[in-house]
């Protein structure tokens, strides 16, 4: 994330913060970091829209309780109750998610279907990588996140739920998770 | 430690054609042949944050005519193993979860309090003149008068610990279930699918709980996550390994009769459900030398908590028959389970083959998922009905019978 955005990212986190009206649950307060409707502006941070509702409550849940762990995102998850999440879950796996703002280059485009088949990606997040019950929707993603994590579930260092993710991480290679960050990237949430 | 668990699976492997498994693969996949590393099929994930019974489809549920289903309590994320205190209190546990929760009656309203939070993998609970015993993945513990301080039951004392010494994946969480001999009875699971287990693993194991000395009850029992007695009798169900096929081999219901002289072994990783050789380990063993099981119950089908019903409010016919939870199949193109069935039992042990009594959550046998709501263990309520968990959901459900 560049300094500009991270920084707006901040001052937008702080005025909702202090304008907080008193439902944490509020999806008002979710849009400083994750965009208009779940549909996240900043490179670092993901879209939660059109995320399936069984993955943003897993998701939100596992913050809460610690087991996921980000300084922007845990104190968020804190204060919420199992039928907040719920909410919250319903909201944003109802809205549309944005076409990408990633471009995915020639060499991803031509190496990024296979690798997709070939590691399983297509198996678990659905033949269009929309995800489905406890697993994300990763088509259109924002670059940069994607990136991040799936060096992190490579590296053991990313939390998960059942273990499938990390495991689908380390058969891979550091460069082909990089390709699959940028040919999933530009893919079109459809 | 996981890495030197995938590098020792990876040796025994070693030139056999099932040296396909990947580094850091969860314990579920292990065991697949070449073909299989392309399979769809896979565990479902529970509901963690439980689901509004309001939004489920809870009429479509089925029982026999005459009994009713409906839900008793909700919002308890993952509701697992369940134990029903001396003033009624209604005791439900987790599995991926941390907590313990507490059902109580107010003037006919249920209050569903989380009373313990932080375990690890808290999956067994029993009731037991006014204690509660946790069983964690690394140890027993107990909570000494705790339906007097639901609010507070302050830190507990342990009863046996370092259960789980490598901290490695595989079948670790526990059920708990209290003897006639006042000892109390778990499961310590298999590794993995199918792996050779080191001896306190595949095991059925008991514990004094007041010296806490552990002893071997059954060898070979890939995990038993349900127990329940008749008698001295000791009833288990137990889960068969996975990646041979559909119908094959199947999930079995066991009996073990307290006080034999020699420790009964029933066959894994060598032989399943009494009479098949694994295509692996037991190439070289005969499934002769194995005790068998009481009844086969269906292969994935996943048989979890079992009562004997010896309540007065249903028909005469259900007297000592056994019920089993069927948390359901995920191993299987064609799923199965996701039910409670009802097996009938005489004196000498011998077992119907099981048929339904609760149907309902399984809506499309090809779907992903195909079940709304599985089903964990059962618990009889002091006025015959009976209820059981779906972890699933959060929920529990009540049946009662009336003419
Ligand atoms: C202060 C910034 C901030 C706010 C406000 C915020 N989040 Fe987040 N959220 C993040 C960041 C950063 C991550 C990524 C964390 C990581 O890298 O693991 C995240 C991750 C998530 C995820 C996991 C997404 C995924 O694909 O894994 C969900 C779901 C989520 N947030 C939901 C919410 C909801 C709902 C709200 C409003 C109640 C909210 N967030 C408010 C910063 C924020
Ligand atoms: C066996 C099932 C499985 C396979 C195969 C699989 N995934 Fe995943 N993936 C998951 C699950 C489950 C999660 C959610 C983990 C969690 O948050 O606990 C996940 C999470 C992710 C995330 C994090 C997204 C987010 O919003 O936080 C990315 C990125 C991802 N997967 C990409 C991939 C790619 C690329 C492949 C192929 C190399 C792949 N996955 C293969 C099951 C799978």
């Amino acid at each position: 994330m560049t300094f500009a955005a991270r920084s707006a990212a901040a001052s937008a986190a702080a005025f909702f913060f202090l304008a907080a009206p008193a439902r944490a649950a509020d999806p008002q307060l979710c849009a400083a970091c994750h965009g208009p409707n779940g549909n996240s502006q900043i490179p670092a941070n993901p879209s939660i829209a059109q995320q399936p509702r069984q993955f943003i409550e897993t998701a939100l849940y596992q913050f809460r309780e610690g087991n996921r762990k980000n300084e922007q995102m845990s104190p968020m998850a804190e204060k919420l109750s199992n039928a907040e999440l719920r909410e919250l879950g319903k909201f944003f796996s109802e809205q549309k998610a944005a076409p990408p703002q990633h471009k995915t280059g020639a060499e991803a485009a031509a190496a990024g279907p296979g690798l997709a088949e070939k590691y399983n990606c297509v198996q678990c997040h659905g033949p269009k990588l929309m995800g489905q019950q406890h697993i994300p929707r990763i088509a259109g993603q924002q670059y940069d996140y994607l990136r991040v994590q799936l060096h992190l579930f490579k590296a053991g260092k990313r939390a998960d739920i059942d273990g499938n993710m990390t495991s689908a991480a380390k058969s891979a290679s550091e460069q082909e998770l990089d390709t699959l960050a940028d040919y999933v990237a530009g893919l079109s949430p459809q | 430690m996981k890495k030197t668990i995938a590098v020792a699976i990876a040796a025994l492997f070693a030139g056999s054609a099932l040296a396909q498994q990947a580094a850091g693969d969860p314990p579920w996949k292990q065991g697949m042949n070449p073909e299989q590393q392309k399979s769809t099929l896979h565990p479902f994930a529970p509901h963690m944050t439980g689901r509004d019974a309001k939004e489920l489809p809870v009429s479509s549920l089925k029982v026999p005519a005459g009994f009713k289903v409906e839900v008793w309590a909700d919002g308890i994320p993952e509701a697992r193993s369940l134990a029903l205190g001396d003033n009624g209190t209604v005791f439900v546990s987790n599995r991926n979860a941390k907590s313990i929760y507490a059902v109580v009656d107010k003037g006919g309203k249920r209050e569903v309090k989380e009373i313990l939070k932080g375990l690890d993998a808290p999956n067994g609970i029993v009731f037991s003149k006014g204690t509660l015993f946790v069983a964690e993945r690394g140890r027993i513990t107990r909570y000494d008068g705790i339906e007097g301080k639901l609010d507070s039951p302050g830190e507990p004392k342990v009863v046996v610990d370092g259960l789980d010494p490598d901290r490695q994946p595989g079948h670790f969480w526990k059920y708990l279930a209290l003897g006639p001999d006042g000892k109390l009875y778990f499961n310590i699971g298999a590794p993995g699918n199918i792996v050779m287990p080191n001896y306190m693993q595949a095991s059925v194991m008991r514990v004094d709980p007041d010296k806490g000395v552990l002893e071997t009850v059954a060898l070979g029992v890939r995990n038993s996550v349900g127990m329940t007695f008749r008698g001295k009798e000791l009833w288990f169900t137990n889960h068969a390994r996975d990646w041979l096929g559909d119908d094959s081999p199947n999930d079995t219901l066991h009996r073990v009769a307290l006080g034999a002289k020699s420790v009964p072994n029933f066959g894994y990783p060598f032989c399943h459900q009494g009479d098949i050789q694994d295509p692996q380990f037991g190439k070289s063993r005969s499934c002769a030398e194995f005790s068998k099981p009481a009844q086969k119950l269906g292969a994935h089908i996943a048989p979890l908590g079992l009562r004997f019903y010896t309540g007065k409010m249903f028909p005469a016919e259900y007297q000592g028959n056994i019920f089993i939870a069927m948390h359901g199949s995920w191993n299987r193109t064609v799923k199965q389970g996701y039910n409670i069935m009802r097996v009938k039992v005489d004196q000498q042990g011998h077992a119907s083959a099981p048929e339904p009594f609760v149907t309902g959550f399984l809506q499309d046998e090809k779907a992903d998922p195909p079940m709304w709501g599985r089903p964990v263990d059962l618990l009889v309520l002091k006025d015959g009905s009976m209820l059981f968990s779906d972890d699933y959901n959060g929920i529990l459900y009540r049946v009662s019978y009336s003419k």
